[in-house]
Formats: structure tokens, C-alpha cells, sequence
């Protein structure tokens, strides 16, 4: 995380109250065409290009207001400008949750998580954002506020804006209010750990996890020194660790971890169970953390999620302490290197993990990088075959270029 | 050529003037270049299950039938994904998955005519995408056809790629935006065990408040379907399953997942039923049983033919806690109108689909159904819900768009559909109330009624 000033060249900030209020700031803008930076909790700031034009940061912060929660719908609006901690606690109170982890939940908004389409651990059981948003409002870059889908559950009606702004990075459109989708939460977590002794070995595992008779919420393989720390209170010793969440009502969380203690003998391993609530918490928290936490540079690899374990071995062969949390269920590795590999950042980037990547089926982005020149190629890779479209599509919401100019892949 | 003057929307025909059945993307693409070069629409159609005249050739043009394209490409069971063309069949994916501990887990009620390409351009639903999510959850990436002619791919088997998410605006977007020629869907473990349940009730009060209750609860039941005294009948006459023909309504429940929770969920929907004053609350005793359930349940449709010669599906969504409310107005609706309605629908969801009984050759009829129909919708609109859960706008719905959006997000959608079909020789006329790049507001354009 880091400040406002740092990675942005924002002039002055305005702190809109309403959508109309959002709408003229961006009409205005479009107008003089000034370059406008959404904000919400700051917290995501490095993601993407470092943009050079100076503009107007815009900050969502006052927009937080629950507009509606008819909890015996399992349907929520609120604000895009709520934090995550605020949205939290308000579907907790009714025994609900939207279940999309992050890192800074007190300060991180909703708009920004879903600008940044973020996920954690629990991804492989529940989803990701863009399985949640139901209904979106939002202000496109000529200033016109626009709404997609609705209030229910269930809807078709016109094009899926919910969607296509996910990820969009503030590029398209200024997120002002969502509805979501809610879950109830369940009864009991807990986790089955387990140390491994090498890439193989957590391989065999992961392999005998994919088609486990269980239901994980996550599978995650983690390495490196950044879980250190909580290893005595919490993880087996070792280097390579992997961790696997169960949540459910209490006797399916306890015939989860009978039944992978038996799936998991053949393979010569078997399982420690963490179900104390503070150390499950506890070690929820870790993982949510993880990708925020301190490195030179942090990368987002996304790749099949049977060659997951292999990329995880080339983050160790460019940086042996690299500390890696990878969402192996899904095919996704975070990486936090603690120095820059030789040849620095781009070469990283460009000339060992986005092959390695591309020839596992996927990709490799920069989430935040302390030095060296942040390059479209280092931080997006090279442009997809959809990428025209892509620009197509921004040139239609956002004709002057204005919103995040220069930080999304076009 | 006049299989292919409408779809499952037969309010409205006309002809395409030709009808083409490529096998490849390649195929595919020259014919876009045609439709470029002659300045005709293009229509990609799948099945033609579709109930909102997707499908329907407005102003005639070229008519792309895929359904020789149906080959399953590839399955990787590791990597949770299958590769497919878009004129396979819904339920093949999952027969071809069967014994693998896999299926396709979007299942509308024509899954065994409808193609995952159909799938795709409507965002298809079913009954158990209460739990499992309609089909643009289980979409991962598409190989498409653009306006222009090229190819290219969008998304793929590995989540999370970089860029925006065009493969979530291509699904449900009825054919206005590319056609799809290969499609990448996530497959689903199978459940380890099922609970399935019939809840029979007095009164449809009842019913729709039990589902509140059983949604309230924090219970996601795999699917919770409600069907009404009215199809019940049809039902029984067709499949003499047993029904309780003297019941206002029965709730079709069922839970799966891991076999350590399904006692305890299933005790406590029927507690919930009972509390709403079900009459009756009936297991399915066996697999066999259960598939018999969901074959009537599924084949509900074409059971409706023994009721009236012609029936209309409507297809609303509303809060569920407005179901109650919204199943009174329908049968209000219908009664004023003199037209019968009968109800089978996705409970769980919210979404309603109200089936009116009508004789099409009756022109008074057809109006009163169109007149019944737009009140219902209107009433969804008015409750905070949507007219489609899963058919789309078609052309049916389109002069409900400018009920349900502002003229500003039209206009949003209407840029989106220039950024990929800036000519809109793509399936014109379709889900957007604007004659293209005109920007008139357009009322059936050269359509000629079956009537």
C-alpha cells in the first residue's frame, strides 16, 4: 500500500457525495479533457502502468451507504465506496457474507475490488466477484451515469455490464453502487494441512485434491519466508506447504477431514487439522494478507491449474526465499520476491515467467513493483488476440481517454 | 425454409431469405464477409429452442444454423474444463461426462434440444442454477466470429487473464455481438449425494411462503421449483407420476452435496414446509424416483400440449419475497383477461414462468395473450424484478427495455454493441429498442404476425 502522491499524478481530489455529483465531476472532466483517477481505498494504487498525465483523483470514500438489504432475498446494495470491513460486518449481523478475500479489508472499498476484480484462497469454492455483482450503476467517461442488470437473482435483460466493468481497472467507467449477491455463512471452517517435501510430492496432492470426494473452499500450496512467522503457532514445519480450507456445517467439516486423512494415506501423507476458531481465523487472515505484504516485487501468474505447482517451481528457481501463496485449485500464483532476480524486473517478467506462464495455458502481471521501469509488456504481457476489442470497447465509454489513462492494457 | 421462421416465439414469423449450415469457424467467417459484402443481416441460431425470437430473420438475411457444429473438442477432467462447438447439445456434455464425476451443471428444461451455443448468446438458466449459477458462470472463453470476419479468441481454460472481461458481456448478448464457434465451459464435480422432495400444499400462499422461509433460512437448496395446481394436471395425464391432483401447489426441493449434511438439510426444509402449512412432504425414495421427478418436471412444456393448442411462456423474475404478492396478480391478470395461465417455474430464483393458454388461430386470443402478458411483466417491473430471467429480449421484450433502463443506459448498451458490431448487420433488431446505428425507436420492423 502505498501513498495517494507515490503513483498517481493527481492534482487535487474531489470527494463526490452522490452519483450525480460522480456524473458531473466526470462531465466536466470529459469536457476539459482531464484525467481522472477513481479511488477508493487506495490500496491497489501500484496495480497497472504508472500513469503520467496529471488529473483528478476522485474519491468514492463518501459514497458507503447500505441502500437496501432485504437479507431474506440474499440480495444486498450498497455504495461502491463502502469498505470491505463495513459490508462484512452489515451481512454478518443477518448470518451472511459475500465470500471474496482481500487484504486491507478495513480501508478497501467494494468499487475497488471489483475495479481490480480481486480474489482470495476461498475462490475455489465460492467464485469470484463477477459471480456476485447482480446489478452495477455506474458514470462512463463522457460523464453519463448508466445502469446494468437489477435487483434479483436472476436477469438477462441487456447486456451484462456487472461483468465487463469486473476488472475493467476504472478505465471504462466510475463504479457508484452494486448489488451483490449474498451467501449465508457457514456454520463451522477449520483446515487440513500438510507439509511436503518437494514440488512433486505437492503435485501428487494437489492431483489427489482435484478429484477429492470433499468440497474445499480453497486449495492453496504456500512457500518462502513470508509464512515463517506463523509457522510454529500454526503450519507444520517446512518449506512447502499445503492448505487446504473446509467449511461447512460441523459434520461435514468433520467427515471432510476423515475422508481426506484416507485419501491422502496412499500418498504417504497425512493431514493436521487446525479447528481451534482463533488459529482458523488466524490463518484465514495470513492468506488474505498475503499479497500485500512487503517484496520488491509482487506477481499475479495465472495459469491451468494442473501446471500450478510447476510455476511455483520457477518463481523458486528465480528467488529461492520468494515467498508464493498460490490458489492451486484455481491455477493462480501470487509471488512476493524478496530481491529482484539477476537482469531486474523486466527480464523477470518478459524473458522467464510470462513464457513459462504462456506455455502452461496462461499469463503473468505485475500486482506492484518497487523499481525498474514498469513497461506495458512487463506488467500486462503481450497484448491478447482480443485486444483490438478491447480498445473498441473503451473507445466507446471512455472517447477522450480520460479514466486511468495509460494503466489498463490498451 | 419455414423450420426456420421462428423459434420457440411463434407470435411472430418470417423467412430468412438463406439458410446456411457451416461446419467450421472458417465457414462461418466468409459468410459474416458475405453478409458485409451484400449489405444483408446475419443470424447465427442454434436449436431454435429459444422463446423470445432470438431467432426470428427481422428483414430476412442469412440465417447461420450451427448445429453441425457439434463436436466436443476436448474434456480435461484435471483442469475442470470442456472445449466445445456450439451446436452441441446441452445434455451431451454432460452424457459424455457421465462416470467421470463430472457434469455441465447449466440445465434448462430443453436441454435436450438446446446447444451450448444457444446457451451462450440467451445466458440460459435451469433449475439447478439456484446453486450452481446460470451459464455465464460456467463460461470460461469463446472462440467467436466478429462483424468484420476475423476470428479470434477470447478468454480460455485459464482464469483470470489479463485484459477485460469481454467472454461476461459475449454471454446473454443474443447474437448482437459475434457468433461464437467454440466455446470453453467449466465442468462440475458431481454432487455426492441427492435429497429430493415433494412439498404439497393447500393454497399457493403457502407454497411461495415456504420458499421464502426455506431461502430465509440460509438453506440454497441445488433447486426449488413450484408448479401449480393447472400444469400439475397436464402433468399427471402425461407421465402419471402420482400427483396430487386436488393440490393448489407442489414445491419440487432438492439439496445436494456431501452425504454427512443432506439428513440434516432435508429435516429442516420439511420442517419449514410443514410450518407453511404443506399438506404433505413425500422423499424421493430412489435415483430412479428422483429421475422420474425431474423428467416431468423438465418435459413440463410439452405436456402443456395437452391443455390448449397454443401456449405462450412468459419468463419474469421478481425478490422472492415478492412471489406470494406476484402469483396473486398472475392469476388476477389472467382471469381479466379471460385467458388461463398456468405456472411452473423456478421458485427459488424468483423466476416466473407463467405459461397463458391460448388457441393461436383466435386473433382476439393472441391479443388478449399479448395484453396479459405485457400486465405481468409490467407487475415484475413494478415489484423491483426483471422481464427475462434466462430467455432474453429477443424481440419480444424489446419495448420493455425502455420500461426497465433510462434512456442513458441504452444508449451505454447501444455504444457497446457499436464497439463490436459497428454496422449492425449482426442479428439487428434484436434486445436494443433502437433501429441500430438510426437511433429511431423501432415497433416491429417488417414483422409479420402469425396471426
Amino acid at each position: 500500500m502505498s501513498a495517494v502522491s507515490d503513483s498517481l499524478p493527481i492534482t487535487e481530489t474531489a470527494t463526490p457525495e452522490t452519483q450525480a455529483d460522480v456524473a458531473q465531476a466526470l462531465r466536466d472532466a470529459y469536457a476539459a479533457r482531464r484525467a481522472v483517477y477513481p479511488l477508493g481505498g487506495g490500496t491497489s494504487l501500484d496495480y497497472g502502468l504508472a500513469p503520467k498525465q496529471p488529473g483528478l483523483g476522485l474519491s468514492l470514500g463518501a459514497l458507503q451507504r447500505v441502500i437496501d438489504y432485504p437479507s431474506r432475498d440474499l440480495t444486498i446494495t450498497v455504495e461502491a465506496g463502502i469498505t470491505i470491513a463495513e459490508l462484512t460486518a452489515a451481512m454478518a449481523a443477518e448470518g451472511q457474507q459475500l465470500p471474496i478475500d482481500l487484504p486491507h479489508a478495513q480501508v478497501a472499498t467494494l468499487g475497488g475490488a471489483i475495479a481490480t476484480n480481486w480474489s482470495g484462497a476461498r475462490r475455489y469454492g465460492y467464485g469470484t466477484l463477477r459471480d456476485y455483482i447482480i446489478g452495477i450503476s455506474a458514470v462512463d467517461g463522457r460523464g453519463t451515469p448508466f445502469k446494468a442488470g437489477g435487483r434479483v437473482v436472476k436477469n438477462v435483460a441487456g447486456y451484462d455490464f456487472c461483468k465487463l466493468l469486473t476488472g475493467s481497472l476504472g478505465t471504462l467507467s466510475v463504479i457508484t453502487q452494486v448489488t451483490l449477491k449474498a451467501k449465508p455463512r457457514p456454520q463451522r471452517s477449520a483446515f487440513a494441512v500438510a507439509a511436503v517435501n518437494n514440488l512433486a510430492a505437492a503435485s501428487a496432492l494437489l492431483d489427489a485434491l482435484a478429484s477429492s470426494a470433499t468440497t474445499p473452499v480453497a486449495i492453496e500450496l504456500i512457500a518462502g519466508i513470508a509464512w515463517s512467522d506463523i509457522s510454529g503457532e500454526l503450519l507444520p514445519a517446512g518449506d512447502l506447504r499445503i492448505v487446504v480450507g473446509l467449511e461447512g456445517t460441523a459434520a461435514e467439516v468433520d467427515w471432510m477431514r476423515e475422508q481426506l486423512a484416507r485419501e491422502w494415506q496412499p500418498l504417504g501423507q497425512s493431514p493436521e487439522f487446525i479447528t481451534a476458531d482463533l488459529q482458523v481465523s488466524a490463518l484465514w487472515t495470513a492468506l488474505n494478507d498475503f499479497s500485500s505484504g512487503p517484496s520488491e516485487l509482487t506477481v499475479k501468474i495465472n495459469v491451468l491449474p494442473s501446471r500450478a505447482a510447476e510455476l511455483v517451481g520457477v518463481v523458486r528457481e528465480l528467488d529461492a526465499t520468494a515467498s508464493i501463496q498460490a490458489h492451486a485449485g484455481n491455477g493462480i500464483v501470487l509471488a512476493r520476491f524478496n530481491e529482484l532476480p539477476p537482469g531486474g524486473m523486466l527480464a523477470t517478467m518478459v524473458k522467464r515467467l510470462q513464457p513459462a506462464a504462456r506455455a502452461a495455458g496462461g499469463s503473468a502481471v505485475i500486482l506492484s513493483a518497487n523499481s525498474g521501469e514498469r513497461t506495458a509488456q512487463a506488467v500486462w504481457g503481450s497484448p491478447a488476440a482480443d485486444w483490438p476489442l478491447m480498445r473498441a470497447v473503451k473507445k466507446q465509454f471512455d472517447p477522450h481517454n480520460i479514466l486511468n489513462p495509460g494503466r489498463f492494457v490498451y | 425454409m419455414l423450420v426456420y421462421e421462428c423459434d420457440g416465439f411463434v407470435i411472430e414469423k418470417n423467412c430468412p431469405d438463406v439458410v446456411v449450415f457451416p461446419r467450421t469457424a472458417q465457414q462461418v467467417a466468409a459468410i459474416v464477409q458475405l453478409g458485409n459484402e451484400y449489405d444483408v443481416p446475419v443470424l447465427p441460431r442454434g436449436a431454435g429452442t429459444s422463446l423470445a425470437g432470438g431467432c426470428l430473420p427481422v428483414g430476412g438475411g442469412i440465417m447461420v444454423v450451427l448445429t453441425r457444429m457439434k463436436r466436443i473438442v476436448e474434456i480435461n477432467l484435471r483442469d475442470r474444463y470442456a472445449v466445445v462447438e456450439p451446436g452441441v447439445v446441452n445434455i451431451w456434455l454432460t452424457k459424455a461426462l457421465a462416470g467421470a464425476g463430472f457434469h455441465y451443471a447449466p440445465d434448462p428444461s430443453s436441454q435436450g434440444a438446446c446447444t451450448i451455443g444457444g446457451n451462450l448468446a440467451t445466458n440460459s438458466g435451469g433449475p439447478h442454477t439456484l446453486k450452481y449459477g446460470v451459464t455465464v458462470n460456467h463460461v470460461l472463453g469463446l472462440e467467436a466470429v466478429l462483424a468484420d470476419g476475423s476470428i479470434v479468441e477470447i478468454g480460455g481454460p485459464a482464469e483470470d487473464s489479463p485484459g477485460l472481461d469481454l467472454t461476461g458481456v459475449m454471454v446473454g448478448s443474443e447474437g448482437t455481438l459475434a457468433i461464437a464457434t467454440k466455446i470453453w465451459v467449466r465442468i462440475t464435480r458431481d454432487p455426492q449425494g441427492y435429497r429430493t422432495l415433494l412439498g404439497i400444499f393447500e393454497s399457493v400462499d403457502d407454497a411461495t411462503n415456504a420458499i421464502s422461509a426455506i431461502i430465509g433460512a440460509g438453506i440454497v437448496p441445488a433447486a426449488l421449483e413450484m408448479m401449480d395446481q393447472g400444469i400439475l394436471v397436464a402433468l399427471e395425464e402425461a407421465f402419471q407420476f402420482g400427483f396430487p391432483l386436488d393440490a393448489q401447489a407442489i414445491l419440487l426441493i432438492e439439496v445436494d452435496g456431501l452425504e454427512a449434511g443432506l439428513d440434516a438439510q432435508r429435516d429442516q426444509i420439511i420442517e419449514l414446509c410443514q410450518r407453511s402449512g404443506a399438506r404433505e412432504v413425500r422423499q424421493a425414495r430412489d435415483a430412479a424416483e428422483r429421475q422420474k421427478l425431474w423428467k416431468c418436471r423438465k418435459q413440463a412444456f410439452g405436456a402443456v400440449g395437452r391443455l390448449s393448442p397454443s401456449y405462450c411462456t412468459q419468463d419474469g423474475v421478481v425478490p422472492r419475497t415478492k412471489l406470494p404478492h406476484m402469483l396473486r396478480r398472475i392469476y388476477q391478470i389472467g382471469e381479466k383477461h379471460d385467458i388461463k395461465v398456468v405456472n411452473v417455474f423456478h421458485a427459488g430464483d424468483g423466476n416466473l414462468h407463467p405459461i397463458l393458454l391460448f388457441d393461436e388461430r383466435d386473433a382476439a386470443q393472441v391479443k388478449r395473450v399479448l395484453k396479459a402478458s405485457e400486465e405481468i411483466l409490467d407487475e415484475c417491473i413494478a415489484c423491483g424484478g426483471s422481464v427475462t430471467g434466462e430467455h432474453g429480449i429477443g424481440v419480444e421484450k424489446i419495448e420493455f427495455m425502455s420500461k426497465l433502463f433510462a434512456p442513458e443506459d441504452l444508449e451505454v448498451m447501444e455504444r457497446l454493441r457499436l464497439a463490436f458490431n459497428p454496422a449492425g448487420r449482426l442479428s439487428p433488431h434484436k434486445m436494443l429498442p433502437t433501429a441500430g446505428a438510426c437511433g429511431m425507436e423501432q415497433h416491429h420492423p417488417g414483422r409479420r404476425a402469425a396471426v
